[in-house]
C-alpha cells in the first residue's frame, strides 16, 4: 500500500544516458547509449565507428606489399601480433614457404606482442576498476617488451617487423640476451601483480559473478580468445590450425569455468605465463638459417647484389644500342626525368646531360637494347657507344637482373594468383581473419578483416543488461577491446 | 564459510600484502626517467626523422628514381627534376608512418631513417622537410661511420638474409 503511494508520488522512469565517445573507460571512442532503470541497466547500444580509417578499403588500393603497415593501425596495442596474421595471409594466398628461423622469430615476437597486450589490457582494466597501482607496475614490464621491439625494428609501437617471407631483419644477440633474462624476471613479477589484486575484496566484488556468459552463448555470440577461453571453450588458433612455429612447441590453453570477468582475468594471467614459456622454448630452439624466404614472387632482391650498378663510385651510363632499339617508347614514358626523346619506331636517344642514371628505363626497357657503362658518366656519345657495343660484362648482368626484378616489384607489386581466401590467426583478442578476393592483380580485389574486438563489442549488451552501472566498466574491459581494430 | 575464509575476511590479509609489496618498491630504485632532462637510450636503426645520404664527396646519392615516392604507403614523398638534377625532394612529415618502406624500396641507398624524434614546431612550414634539410639531416645525425653502420644493418633485405651469415645469434645457453 505504502509503496504503490510512493510510486505515484515519485514516479520512476528509466533514464537513457550517453556514456562515450569520450569516457576514458571505453579504450578508445566507443559510444555507448544505456537506458537505465535506477543504477541497473535496461538496455546497451553501441556505436561504433569514430576511429573508421576505411582499412579494408585502403587495403584494396595498396599493392600485398604496401597494406602491411595499415595493419599496425588496426590494434595498435599488439601490432606485432597483426603483422603476422597479415603476413601468414598474404603468404598463404602467394604459396610462400617461409623459413625455419623466421617462423621462430615470429612465434618469439608474437608472443612478445600477446604479453605486453595483456599486461596494457590488466593495467586499465585494473585502473577502471580503481586497482591504480597495478597500472604502473604492468606498464614497468611493458616498456621493457618495446625496448626490445625497438632493438630489433627500430619502432615500439607500430613495428612492421614481419615481412612477408620472413622477417625484416634478424635478431641481433643483445636480443636473445635481454629477452631470455625477461623470461626469467617475468613470472615473478606477474605474481607481484597477483599480489596486488588476485585476492583483494575489491577485485572480487567487481568481479567475480559480473559478466557471466556461457560456454554455449559464448560461442554463439562469435567470442575468440580467452574472452571465450573464460567461459571454459578450449579454443585456440594456435592450438587447433597452427602456423608459425607454434606446432613446435610445447604450451597449454588455459581456461575458466565460471564465465564471468574474474575468470576471464585468471585466464589472461596464466595465458601470460605460457606464453613466456613458449617464447623461452623458442630462443633454446632457435635455429640457425635464412630469414627471408628467396622468393622472386614476393621478396625483394638483396640490395648488395645491386651494388655493382647503384654504388655511388660506380658512375654508370645508360646508353641505347641503336641496332637493338625497336622503338616501343617504353623507356620514354618510363623516365621521371624526360630524358628520352625518339620517335616511334625508331630508335630512341638518351640526352646526356638530362639524365639522372636512375635506371628506370632499363627495368622498363622489354627488348634488352639498353646497356649500363660503369665509369661512363659524363663521357661523349661516340665513346659511349664504342663501349656499348659487345655484351655487358657478366657482373653487371648480373646486378642488372635484381634491379629490374626491385623496380617491377616496387612499381607494379607482386602478382597474386587468382581465388580468395581466408586465414584467421590467434591475437591477442582473439581470431584475426583476413579474408583475400584476388583478381589476379597485384592489389586485393576485396580485403575483409575479422576484427575480434568488433565481434566483442557486440557482446556488450548481453554481458551488461541486467548488472549496475558501474559495471558496465568491467564488461568493456573483460572483453579487452581496442576501437582502432573495431572500426578499422 | 571455513575458519581460513573467516581468518582472511577479518585480518585484511590480502590488503596488507599488497600493500607491503608497494612499500617494499618505494625503497627500490625509480624505473621513470625524467624526460626532458634524462633522454632514454635510442637503439640505433630507430625510425625516425628522414636523412637523405650522402656520398663520399658530400654530394646527395638520390638520383631521383622514385622508387621510395611509389611505395610509400601514405604518398608523402615529392619529387621533382630538372636538367640532370633532382631539384625538389619534399617529405610530408606530418603524413609519414614512420613504416620505413622508403629505406626498402631505394636501390641507391639514398634515405635513412634517423634517431630523431624530437621535431615539434609551431609551424606547419617548418616541419615540411625539404631537401636541404633532409641533407643537413645526414651531417647531424649519421655523422662519420654511423651512416655506414646504418646501411649494413638496416638496408634490407641483404643477401644475409637469405642465406646463413657466420656469427648468427643463437642462443648459447645461460651464462654463468
Ligand atoms: S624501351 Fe627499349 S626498345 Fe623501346 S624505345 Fe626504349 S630502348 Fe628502344
Ligand atoms: S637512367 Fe633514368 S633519367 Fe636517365 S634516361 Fe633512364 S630513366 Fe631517364
Ligand atoms: S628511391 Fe632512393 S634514389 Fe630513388 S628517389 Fe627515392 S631516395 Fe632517391
Ligand atoms: S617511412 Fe613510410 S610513410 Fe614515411 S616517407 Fe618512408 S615510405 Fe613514406
Amino acid at each position: 500500500m505504502i509503496q504503490k503511494e510512493a510510486e505515484k508520488i515519485f514516479e520512476t522512469r528509466e533514464l537513457n544516458v550517453n556514456m562515450g565517445p569520450q569516457h576514458p573507460a571505453t579504450h578508445g571512442v566507443l559510444r555507448l547509449v544505456l537506458d537505465i532503470d535506477g543504477e541497473t541497466i535496461v538496455k546497451v547500444t553501441p556505436y561504433v565507428g569514430y576511429l573508421h580509417r576505411g582499412i579494408e578499403k585502403l587495403g584494396e588500393s595498396l599493392s600485398y606489399f604496401q597494406a602491411l603497415p595499415l595493419t599496425d593501425r588496426m590494434d595498435y596495442v599488439s601490432a606485432m601480433s597483426n603483422n603476422i596474421g597479415y603476413c601468414v595471409a598474404v603468404e598463404k594466398l602467394f604459396g610462400i614457404e617461409v623459413p625455419e628461423r623466421a617462423k621462430f622469430i615470429r612465434t618469439i615476437v608474437g608472443e612478445m606482442s600477446r604479453i605486453s597486450n595483456h599486461l596494457l589490457w590488466l593495467a586499465t582494466h585494473a585502473l577502471d576498476i580503481g586497482a591504480m597501482t597495478v597500472f604502473l607496475y604492468c606498464f614497468r614490464e611493458r616498456e621493457w617488451i618495446l625496448d626490445l621491439f625497438e632493438m630489433i625494428c627500430g619502432a615500439r609501437l607500430t613495428v612492421t617487423y614481419p615481412r612477408v617471407g620472413g622477417v625484416r631483419n634478424d635478431v641481433p644477440q643483445e636480443f636473445l640476451e635481454s629477452l631470455w633474462k625477461f623470461t626469467d624476471e617475468f613470472p615473478s613479477r606477474i605474481l607481484e601483480y597477483e599480489t596486488l589484486i588476485d585476492q583483494n575484496r575489491i577485485w572480487l566484488q567487481r568481479t567475480v559473478g559480473i559478466g557471466v556468459i556461457s560456454a554455449e552463448e559464448a560461442v554463439s555470440w562469435g567470442m575468440t580468445g580467452p574472452t571465450l577461453r573464460g567461459s571454459g571453450v578450449p579454443y585456440d588458433i594456435r592450438k587447433h590450425m597452427p602456423y608459425d612455429a607454434y606446432d613446435k612447441v610445447d604450451f597449454e590453453v588455459p581456461i575458466g569455468t565460471a564465465g564471468d570477468t574474474y575468470d576471464r582475468y585468471r585466464c589472461r594471467m596464466l595465458e601470460m605465463r605460457q606464453s613466456n614459456n613458449i617464447i623461452r622454448q623458442c630462443i633454446g630452439k632457435l635455429p640457425p638459417g635464412p630469414v627471408m624466404a628467396e622468393d622472386p614472387k614476393f621478396t625483394l632482391p638483396p640490395k648488395d647484389k645491386m651494388m655493382m650498378i647503384t654504388h655511388p663510385t660506380k658512375e654508370v651510363a645508360y646508353f641505347i644500342e641503336e641496332k637493338a632499339c625497336k622503338g616501343c617508347g617504353m623507356c620514354m614514358r618510363a623516365c621521371p626525368a624526360k630524358a628520352i626523346s625518339g620517335e616511334k619506331k625508331k630508335p630512341h636517344k638518351i640526352d646526356q646531360a638530362f639524365c639522372l642514371q636512375c635506371a628506370t628505363c632499363f627495368a622498363a626497357c622489354k627488348f634488352k637494347s639498353m646497356k649500363i657503362i660503369p665509369g661512363g658518366k659524363g663521357l661523349s656519345e661516340e665513346k659511349l657507344a664504342e663501349l656499348a657495343a659487345g655484351p655487358m660484362p657478366e657482373e653487371i648482368a648480373k646486378a642488372a637482373e635484381h634491379l629490374v626484378r626491385q623496380f617491377e616489384f616496387i612499381k607494379k607489386g607482386p602478382k597474386a594468383p587468382e581465388g580468395e581466401l581466408y586465414v584467421a590467426t590467434e591475437v591477442p583478442k582473439g581470431e584475426l581473419g583476413f579474408y583475400f578476393v584476388s583478381d589476379g592483380s597485384g592489389k586485393p580485389f576485396r580485403m575483409r578483416l575479422r576484427a575480434p574486438s568488433f565481434i566483442h563489442a557486440g557482446c556488450l549488451p548481453r554481458l551488461c543488461v541486467g548488472h549496475l552501472v558501474a559495471d558496465v566498466i568491467a564488461a568493456i574491459g573483460t572483453i579487452d577491446i581496442v576501437l582502432g581494430e573495431c572500426d578499422r | 564459510m571455513t575458519v581460513r575464509e573467516i581468518v582472511k575476511r577479518f585480518t585484511f590479509i590480502e590488503i596488507f600484502q599488497g600493500m607491503s609489496l608497494t612499500l617494499r618498491r618505494l625503497f627500490s630504485h625509480a624505473v621513470t626517467i625524467q624526460y626532458p632532462k634524462e633522454r632514454r637510450h635510442i637503439a640505433p636503426g630507430f625510425r625516425g626523422q628522414h636523412a637523405l645520404a650522402k656520398n663520399q664527396a658530400g654530394q646527395a646519392k638520390c638520383v631521383g628514381c622514385g622508387l621510395c615516392a611509389t611505395i610509400c604507403p601514405s604518398q608523402c614523398i615529392h619529387i621533382s627534376r630538372a636538367k640532370g638534377q633532382v631539384d625538389k625532394y619534399e617529405i610530408d612529415i606530418l603524413r609519414c608512418i614512420y613504416c620505413g618502406f622508403c629505406v626498402e624500396a631505394c636501390p641507391y641507398g639514398a634515405i635513412v631513417l634517423t634517431e630523431n624524434y624530437e621535431y615539434s614546431d609551431y609551424k606547419k612550414e617548418n616541419i615540411y622537410m625539404k631537401k636541404d634539410r633532409l641533407l643537413s639531416n645526414w651531417d647531424k645525425y649519421m655523422p662519420g661511420k654511423k651512416g655506414e653502420e646504418y646501411f649494413k644493418k638496416f638496408w634490407r633485405p641483404m643477401s644475409d638474409d637469405f642465406g646463413t651469415p657466420t656469427g648468427q645469434a643463437v642462443w648459447r645457453g645461460k651464462k654463468q
